[in-house]
């Protein structure tokens, strides 16, 4: 009998600013007849002293602080994932590791593979875990990302994200317990988003869409090949997927339930709103996280279905370029105990509501963050009204610049409460 | 199966997903989104008219499709193997 691996805890964040997505339509002048398959509420938006570094720090250091100290001395991984890279050398995870204080005695990696990263970084560090080579050892994935994206996206603008999930990865698994051995792969070279330099995306809509249905379609046979007996229609209590917009993950579910169980869409509804629809609140109230999505559709799964009696949960990583995994796991009792922990919903809640004006206005600056640039001054007091608006209180990293080449960030507090 | 056939289910097809839009637009030069499909809806044409065909075919096949006929041409190739 392989011992329990999985996800012990976790945490995300979504920034602190969002911005309807109605508004954004009104103000990009995009077709409204549009939202009804986009199923987009908001979007979180990045300010100019984010990047992924802080993203990922704002993210785990609530988690981490909840964990306490002798379990936090256990992380012995540190893994970054993300498409919002700073440095071709330096990784985003060197400052993770500092800002978080960490252990030296720790291995810290950054991996890249578009939004599909953080499932690939999981899946190798539950691989560590269950190996037993460093028995109790601790792994702490961090998907971390923020969108580039500007009006020449169209549709796509709305449907971005930004912000972080954090996974502490154990043998004592509350939040997700993985299904030892399930698992299905389909990967294969296509350019069907890709970020070519630092201050810009490129996307084919269609030969995105399509790349990810069909990974959709062959990771869960590649999962069947390994899982006999497994059926996409009853096996599966749950299911949560990469959501690069909500309704992209209803079109995925359609499509299997006709290629895999025969039913037409117009009979799927309501195995739709029963086992996936509970996934998509967060999805749908923040954009595409990139290599976070699928860990934020997790956290709405469990905050929001009733997993109290256990429950099999199918999960869909997909990411550009492209690789892809369909995997499962067990969630219970503990997971809605640990998830609710995080307290996603009043995060999400307190993010202070941006207009278009002050979304617009805001754009050109984030668009510069990733830059390699030798010297940048951000003076922490620009954003301090958008801080402030906040409706938590809480500690915050934000980046104050750069100083030959090394990026600067400094601990500041969001929200007046 | 003949020419026609195959258009009479991509007709069927695009009548399922989007009820309102006049046959003698289905075809020639026109792309999907041409009928006013967005990219989720021309996801669930493709993967009706499949199903309806009874074809196993990736769906990134279609992305360079430049237009209705070009569909049909591919789909009567597919569905004679």
């Amino acid at each position: 009998m392989t011992a329990p691996v999985g996800v012990e805890a976790m945490n995300v964040y979504c920034g602190v600013a969002q911005i309807p997505v109605p508004a954004l339509f009104a103000g990009r002048g995009l077709d409204p007849a549009r939202l009804d398959n986009l199923m987009m509420r908001q979007r979180s938006v990045a300010l100019p002293c984010e990047d992924p570094v802080t993203n990922a720090v704002n993210a785990a250091r609530p988690l981490l602080d909840r964990l306490g100290p002798e379990t936090v001395s256990r992380i012995e991984l540190l893994v970054t994932s993300t498409e919002s890279g700073l440095d071709l050398s330096k990784s985003v995870a060197s400052y993770v590791h500092e800002f978080l204080g960490l252990s030296r005695a720790c291995r810290v990696l950054e991996v890249k593979q578009a939004c599909y990263a953080a499932t690939g970084a999981l899946q190798l560090a539950a691989g560590h875990i269950a190996s037993g080579f460093s028995p109790g050892a601790k792994a702490l994935v961090i998907g971390t990302d923020i969108s580039l994206v500007d009006e020449d996206a169209a549709y796509a603008e709305p449907a971005m994200g930004n912000g972080a999930v954090a996974l502490l990865v154990g043998d004592r698994p509350e939040v997700l317990t993985l299904d030892p051995g399930a698992f299905g792969l389909y990967s294969y070279e296509t350019l069907d988003s890709a970020r070519p330099g630092p201050t810009f995306d490129i996307a084919d809509a269609d030969r995105s869409l399509y790349a990810y249905l069909d990974c959709l379609s062959h990771s869960f046979r590649d999962y069947r090949s390994r899982v006999e007996t497994a059926d996409y229609a009853t096996t599966f209590d749950l299911l949560a997927m990469h959501t690069p917009f909500a309704g992209m993950v209803r079109a995925g579910h359609r499509k299997m339930m006709r290629e895999f169980a025969g039913t037409l869409p117009a009979a799927a509804t309501d195995d739709f709103e029963r086992r996936v629809a509970p996934s998509l609140v967060y999805p749908a109230a923040v954009g595409n996280m990139c290599s976070g999505s699928v860990y934020l559709a997790l956290a709405s799964l469990v905050d929001h279905a009733d997993v109290s009696a256990g429950a099999r949960v199918g999960l869909f990583s997909y990411g550009s370029g492209c690789s892809s995994e369909f995997f499962s796991g067990l969630v219970d009792a503990r997971s809605a105990r640990a998830v609710g922990a995080a307290g996603i919903a009043g995060h999400l809640a307190a993010r202070a509501e941006l207009s278009f004006d002050e979304y617009a206005g805001l754009l050109p600056a984030t668009r510069r963050s990733l830059l390699p640039e030798r010297d940048v001054v951000l003076e922490p007091e620009r954003h301090a009204g958008l801080l402030a608006r906040y409706g938590d209180r809480r500690d915050l990293l934000i980046r104050t610049g750069t100083k030959e080449h090394h990026r600067t960030y400094e601990w500041a507090v969001a929200g007046s409460r | 199966m003949t020419r026609a056939d195959v258009t009479g289910h991509l007709v069927a097809a695009v009548a399922e997903v989007l009820p309102g839009v006049p046959v003698e637009l289905i075809g020639g030069d026109r792309h999907l989104r041409d009928l006013g499909a967005d990219s989720v809806e021309r996801v669930e044409i493709i993967v009706a008219v499949l199903d309806r065909l009874g074809l196993d075919e990736p769906l990134s096949s279609f992305t360079d499709l430049p237009h209705v006929e070009a569909m049909v041409d591919f789909l009567c190739e597919r569905s004679s193997r």
